[in-house]
């Protein structure tokens, strides 16, 4: 399994990166919402894989300041 | 025989076929999308998607990343018809999420780039790549349908049925 990340730590991370952002969950994943981009994808877990953060990161446009704390 | 090439991205086609309910509808999606897988550090493979793009899963291999992403995918669509009131709702959830790109296009530019590196040395795919079917990119456009299934007029037909494949793009344009 690869390496994860505690859902706190990623909520820590948005609210530094991306102001504003909205999450909300669904039946399945949750749904992170910020500057009129969607990524209704992460898992509900508690922990998270590495590669799903990358992922929401870059398609929120947030990947460089994600870097800086470490977990993406 | 053709040498194979290494690359840190590896592009793929997929093709997913699905069969929703909703709040009084029945939709069919049929997906002809794009992603790169990669291997991570860890040794993890991760499909990353590029069409739809906000979507992401990991395996041990590529067959397990693959179907992890393609439950992963599933999921999405039984989350937008829970929350959809009525099928043309669903339907723009769907497209929405399949034509947004990444905020800076990254995903979308590393599977250009990578298709034209294979093209440019025309080589093979490596393993575990090898041995998967190819297609061209170009007679497979990357495109999402969302039909309404319970309709009057529908006809149902034994080619409507399609298989979930990955593939490789060919080495050579359509």
């Amino acid at each position: 399994m690869s390496a994860s990340v505690a859902f706190a730590d990623i909520v820590k991370m948005l609210e530094k990166c991306a102001p504003g952002h909205t999450i909300r969950l669904a039946n399945h994943s949750r749904v992170i919402k910020y500057n009129n981009l969607s990524y209704p994808s992460l898992p509900k877990f508690d922990k998270i894989e590495m590669g799903h953060i990358r992922k929401m990161a870059r398609h929120l446009g947030i990947l460089d300041c994600a870097k800086k704390f470490g977990i993406a | 025989m053709a040498d194979t090439i290494q690359l840190k991205e590896h592009p793929i086609l997929i093709t997913l076929r699905d069969v929703v309910s909703g709040d009084g509808f029945l939709a069919g999606i049929t997906l002809s999308g794009r992603a790169l897988v990669r291997q991570e550090d860890d040794g993890a493979w991760w499909m990353y998607g590029v069409r739809p793009s906000a979507i992401a899963d990991s395996g041990t291999t590529i067959d397990e990343a693959f179907s992890r992403f393609r439950t992963r995918y599933k999921e999405v669509l039984f989350d937008m018809a829970q929350d959809s009131r009525d099928f043309d709702q669903f339907r723009a959830a769907v497209e929405q999420f399949f034509y947004e790109p990444d905020a800076d296009g990254e995903d979308e530019h590393l599977w250009e780039e990578a298709l034209k590196a294979i093209r440019v040395t025309k080589c093979n795919p490596p393993e575990p790549f090898a041995h998967l079917p190819r297609e061209a990119p170009e007679s497979k456009p990357a495109q999402i349908t969302v039909e309404r299934l319970n309709r009057a007029d529908a006809r149902f037909k034994p080619s409507d049925n399609i298989t979930d494949t990955y593939s490789v793009p060919m080495a050579h344009a359509a």
